[in-house]
Order: C-alpha cells, then sequence, then structure tokens
C-alpha cells in the first residue's frame, strides 16, 4: 500500500508538470500580434512596464520612450526603441502581449505622453530601485523619483 | 472404564488429529494468502512500472519535441541575429568609402549626391545596429556615432541644395568621422571573422555588460564593448540637425523670475487651480533635470468624484506651473470644441498668459488637448506653445502643459522682412485657393526660430501649410493639414 501511495504522488506531480509545461506550450503559441497604431503600442509597453504606478508614472514611462527616439543613442522610432534587444523587461517577458484592462488608465497615458507632457524634462532611462540588477544603470544621476522609478537622463 | 478411557483418548486422538490438521490447513492458508498477497503486490508493481514507463516515454517524446520547437525558435533568433550583423558590416563598409568620396567631390550636385549616400548607409547601420542583442549602454557610443553622422549628412545636403557649400571646417569634420569609421570597420571585421569560426555566440554577447567580465583572457573574442571604446572622445557635433550636440544642452528661455520656496509653489499651484479646488496637497519629490528645476506635487481635488487625484509640477524658479494632469472618467458631451476654446483661452488669460491663439487639436475620450500659439506685435510664435486639456463634459481645465512656452518664450526683434507678403506669395506655386495668413515664426527641429510667411492651399481635397522666409524667400516647410474625426492635427 505504501509503495501505491507513492506511485499516486509520482503520478499527479508528473501530470501537474506535464499539464504545466503544455499550457506554458499552448498559451506562448495562442497570442497573435495584429496591427497597432504608436498610441496602442505606447500604451502596452506602459501596460506591460508600469501598470501598477500612479498616472504621472504611467505617462512618465511613455515620455522617456519618446526620448529615446529623440535621442542619437537609441533607434529612431517608437517600435524600434521598445523592441530594442534587452531594452525593456515587458518586452523579453512578454508582460507587453498582456490584454490592456478597458478601465486602465495607460492609454490614455500614452496620449498625453504623444501629446508632449513629460514629468521627466528628457530622462532617458528608469529603473525601479528595489528590483533593479544591472550596476551599470546605478551610474546615472537619479533627476527624480515618481511612483516606484527612478529616472535619469 | 477402560472402554470408557480407550474412548476418550480415541476422542482426544481425533482432537489432536483435528488440530493439527486445521493448523497444517491455517498455516497452508496463511501460506496461499502470504503468496497470493505477494502476487497482488507483486502485479501492482508492474501496473506501477508500466504507467511510469508510459509517462517518461509520453514526456520524453513530449521534451523532445519541445526541444526540437526551442532549437529551431532559437535558430531563427540566431540567423536573424546574423542577417541584421552583416548587414551592419557592409552598410559600415559604404559609410566609410561615401564619407571618404564626399571629400574628394568637386560639384555642389556630386557632393549632395554623396552625401545622401552618407546618409541612407549610415542610418540603415544604425538600425541594423539596434536589432542586435546587446545589452544597454555597451553600444550607446556606436549608436549615437551612426546617428549624428546620418543625421549630419542629411543637414549637409540640405546646406548644399540651398546654395552654401561645405566649409573647411566641415571638410575637417568628415575626414575625422572617416577615422572613426575606418576603425569601427576594422573592429566589426575582426568580429565578423570570431562569428565566422564559432568564436562568437549571440547568447554570450548578450550577457555583456550585464555583469562585470571576471576574467579577460587573450583568447577572447573581440567584442562590442572594445570597438564602443573607440567613440568615447568622438569630436562634439554642431550642426543644424535635431540631433546634434546643442540639442541635449538647451536653456529655458521664458523661465523669467525669482526662485521660490516649496511653500510659495504650493500656494502658486493652488491660486493656479482656483480658490476651493484643492483639498489636500503634498509634495512627492524635486526634479533636478538641470533644464526647468521643479517641485512634483500630488493634489487631492474637492470633486464629488472619490478617485480626484491630480499632479502637476512648479518650476522652482519663478514658480509657475509647468504642466498639470488630472485624469478622471468624463461624462457626456455637453460642450462642443469651438466652447472648449473659448474656455481654454479665458483660462489662460485669468492665468497671465494673454495673446494666446488656439491653433490644433486632438480629442480623445471625451477630453479636447488644444494648442495655444504667442501672438506678439502680429506675429504668431508656433515655439511658444502651451496646451490645455478641457473636458468636454463640463468645461473643466483637466490638463496644461507649458513646456514650449517656458523653453522659448523670449523677446525677438525681426525687424521689418526683406520681403513684402505678395513677394512672398509669388514664391508659392502649387496648389489652389492660396491665402495668407500673416507672419509666423516657426520652430525647427535643431531649436532655430525662422521668421516665415505663412500661406495656406489646397491640392486635391488636401489642404496644406507652405512656409516662405520672410528674409530669403526660401521655403522652410510644407505641412499637411489633417482634418479628422479626432481633431485638426499637422503632418
Amino acid at each position: 500500500m505504501v509503495s501505491n501511495i507513492n506511485t499516486k504522488k509520482l503520478l499527479i506531480m508528473i501530470l501537474t508538470v506535464l499539464a504545466i509545461s503544455l499550457s506554458a506550450f499552448f498559451s506562448q503559441v495562442s497570442f497573435g500580434a495584429g496591427q497597432i497604431s504608436d498610441v496602442q503600442l505606447l500604451a502596452r509597453a506602459i501596460n506591460g512596464e508600469a501598470r501598477g504606478e500612479p498616472y504621472e508614472g504611467q505617462v512618465a514611462v511613455g515620455a522617456v520612450i519618446l526620448n529615446r527616439v529623440k535621442s542619437p543613442n537609441f533607434p529612431n522610432t517608437i517600435a524600434g526603441v521598445i523592441y530594442q534587444p534587452g531594452a525593456f523587461t515587458a518586452v523579453s517577458d512578454g508582460q507587453i502581449n498582456v490584454p490592456i484592462d478597458p478601465k486602465s488608465t495607460v492609454v490614455k497615458a500614452a496620449q498625453d505622453a504623444l501629446n508632449g507632457w513629460d514629468p521627466t524634462y528628457g530622462c532617458i532611462y528608469y529603473w525601479n530601485p528595489a528590483t533593479a540588477t544591472s550596476k551599470w544603470i546605478w551610474s546615472r544621476k537619479v533627476v527624480v523619483k515618481i511612483g516606484k522609478h527612478n529616472f535619469a537622463k | 472404564m477402560t472402554k470408557n478411557n480407550n474412548s476418550y483418548k480415541k476422542v482426544r486422538c481425533a482432537m489432536e488429529n483435528n488440530r493439527i490438521g486445521e493448523e497444517i490447513i491455517n498455516a497452508e492458508r496463511r501460506k496461499y494468502e502470504k503468496n497470493r498477497e505477494e502476487l497482488e503486490r507483486s502485479r501492482a508493481r508492474n501496473r506501477t512500472k508500466n504507467v511510469i514507463i508510459a509517462i517518461l516515454i509520453a514526456t520524453t517524446i513530449f521534451g523532445a519535441y519541445q526541444y526540437n520547437t526551442a532549437m529551431k525558435l532559437r535558430q531563427q533568433l540566431n540567423n536573424a541575429y546574423n542577417k541584421a550583423f552583416y548587414e551592419l558590416v557592409d552598410y559600415i563598409k559604404n559609410v566609410e568609402v561615401t564619407l571618404l568620396k564626399a571629400q574628394m567631390t568637386s560639384s555642389p550636385e556630386m557632393t549632395a549626391v554623396v552625401l545622401s549616400d552618407v546618409w541612407r548607409e549610415s542610418f540603415c547601420a544604425a538600425s541594423n545596429l539596434t536589432q542586435l542583442p546587446i545589452s544597454m549602454g555597451v553600444l550607446s557610443n556606436t549608436e549615437k556615432f551612426l546617428t549624428q553622422v546620418a543625421d549630419l549628412s542629411k543637414s549637409m545636403v540640405k546646406q548644399v541644395t540651398y546654395g552654401r557649400n561645405i566649409n573647411d571646417e566641415q571638410m575637417k569634420t568628415l575626414e575625422d568621422l572617416h577615422k572613426l569609421s575606418v576603425n569601427l570597420e576594422k573592429g566589426l571585421l575582426e568580429m565578423q571573422q570570431d562569428l565566422n569560426n564559432g568564436n562568437l555566440k549571440w547568447e554570450n554577447v548578450a550577457k555583456e555588460g550585464q555583469e562585470e567580465m571576471k576574467e579577460v583572457s587573450e583568447d577572447m573574442p573581440k567584442t562590442f564593448g572594445n570597438i564602443n571604446e573607440q567613440f568615447e572622445e568622438m569630436p562634439t557635433l554642431i550642426y543644424d540637425g535635431p540631433y546634434s550636440e546643442h540639442m541635449q544642452n538647451r536653456k529655458a528661455l521664458g523661465l523669467t523670475g525669482d526662485k521660490v520656496t516649496e511653500n510659495q509653489a504650493m500656494e502658486n499651484l493652488k491660486k493656479f487651480l482656483g480658490a476651493g479646488k484643492v483639498k489636500s496637497i503634498t509634495k512627492l519629490s524635486n526634479n533636478n533635470n538641470g533644464i526647468i528645476d521643479t517641485y512634483n506635487f500630488k493634489m487631492e481635488l474637492a470633486n464629488k468624484d472619490k478617485d480626484s487625484v491630480a499632479e502637476a509640477d512648479v518650476s522652482v524658479k519663478g514658480g509657475h506651473v509647468v504642466w498639470y494632469l488630472y485624469n478622471r472618467e468624463v461624462g457626456e458631451k455637453t460642450i462642443d470644441v469651438k466652447k472648449a476654446m473659448e474656455l481654454g483661452r479665458k483660462f489662460l488669460e485669468e492665468h497671465n498668459y494673454p495673446n494666446m491663439k488656439e491653433s490644433y487639436y486632438m480629442q480623445n475620450d471625451g477630453v479636447a488637448t488644444i494648442n495655444y500659439a504667442y501672438v506678439g506685435d502680429g506675429i504668431t510664435y508656433y515655439p511658444d506653445l502651451i496646451k490645455v486639456k478641457v473636458a468636454l463634459d463640463n468645461g473643466e481645465i483637466v490638463g496644461f502643459e507649458a513646456n514650449g512656452y517656458l523653453m522659448n518664450h523670449t523677446q525677438r526683434n525681426y525687424g521689418t522682412p526683406k520681403l513684402t507678403e505678395a513677394e512672398a506669395r509669388e514664391k508659392v506655386i502649387r496648389g489652389e485657393n492660396i491665402k495668407s495668413s500673416g507672419l509666423v515664426v516657426i520652430p525647427t527641429n535643431y531649436g532655430k526660430e525662422i521668421l516665415c510667411y505663412e500661406f495656406t492651399g489646397k491640392v486635391d481635397d488636401k489642404d496644406f501649410l507652405v512656409y516662405i522666409n520672410a528674409n530669403t524667400g526660401a521655403e522652410e516647410d510644407v505641412l499637411i493639414i489633417i482634418n479628422s474625426e479626432e481633431g485638426i492635427l499637422t503632418m
């Protein structure tokens, strides 16, 4: 009987692992990338990077993306900046594909950023001091702290 | 007795026999049951074994399939990286050659042709560079070099086509940039070699910069970090383009007044939003951006709405409200855009911004965002820009942004333009219904302002704007007016 219980446990474990890997596999396949405009793309990036942040912090993240477009050190288009390899964790881990909650303010924040509101005054970097792993980023001088993020030029 | 005794013995014997028999039977039964149990147990063990084997086979097949898919995806990714890299090397070769050629041309026409090749090749190189999986910061100098070469050559093309030749100083710059491009090409060709013989792997490149290199061995392939170091002493490039160095360090010309304290700034903000509107106010942080240093405030507004939090920045110098944002749900539309424009203008007049004229607007989610430009002595100054957001449900001001005004507004003295409006009108030869809207000052993407005559016209039902330089007669800009449900915009 003892061996039977162990077998059951083993079975359940293997099945769970199978189920998890299967669901991960299918969820990877099922998202589709349609045509999204600048506002939508920017809103998705803000959603992935700053959906829990105050409204000002969401506008600020959108502004940083737009400031990068204007900076010589970065790609010259919004899509180029957002999809630059390794530039944003939300792009690397697929958070950018998370559907936008209809009640969310990220689309409005993207619109305000595109209309010229920039609480960072030209910043091109931001990071969360609690989770940032790159040592290099700490060498930048902090311009302003908004919500959980530090912003820098 | 004996008989009895005998029968008693017999009975006892029989009982004894019986007992032995029972014991034997019991023993047999136990043996049998033990065997059966063992048999069942071994059967169960076999079943378990079979199930585990089946699951193992299934997971192995599934795993192999997953591994195969992952490898295929990885290969595709590596192929994309390789393509971007090989194209980058080709484009850099062309940048190097065309930068050299540009120093050898004689006619302005050929100079313009060659420089536009430099522009195209360096633009494409920059675009490929940013597709490589390289950590933040590792290649930023190289990216800057390529973007500025593209931008500079574009501005030189414009200069030459407008009749001014490349001067000696600019020639020297081209020479310096060519030297840098030679080094860049050399570095990339060495990396290409490493890529060809398998010493360079993209997954290793991606790690560069994320962690400090512990050991740098002699035979380690040349990496992007080494290439980037060459550009640390790049000449400072100042020219008429958006990526020019002077655009990174601009001063706020319109920021007037003395330093204010945090409390004064708070009072200014309360006054700005109107008496009784602000329920509570807290300073969140100081913004030390070096251009317009500000106090950053969060406010609770005295609205019925329970979610009525607004944010704003007030400048340390002069105590001006730089921007304000109040994000709220907007109800049913009760006013039109025309009325909203009036309300916005009135708001500006009441807050020390008289003489502001509305130009373009956008409508999203029940809010109109309206652009206002400063008008002085009959000239419209487009760089002195203020944006006001008006909620179309009750006309409340829900946003304000004066960065353009505070950066650019200053006393200008243009004097009398050399061209009259009629002379400028003759320069516009395309389109119908050409009408003048008078003198305007337009911004350029390189920070300079130009005094122009503004004309509107129509080509195939499309409205457009043309800007003719009021002193030289040069056509400085053409804009298309986009008239949609969402608003009026120019492109």
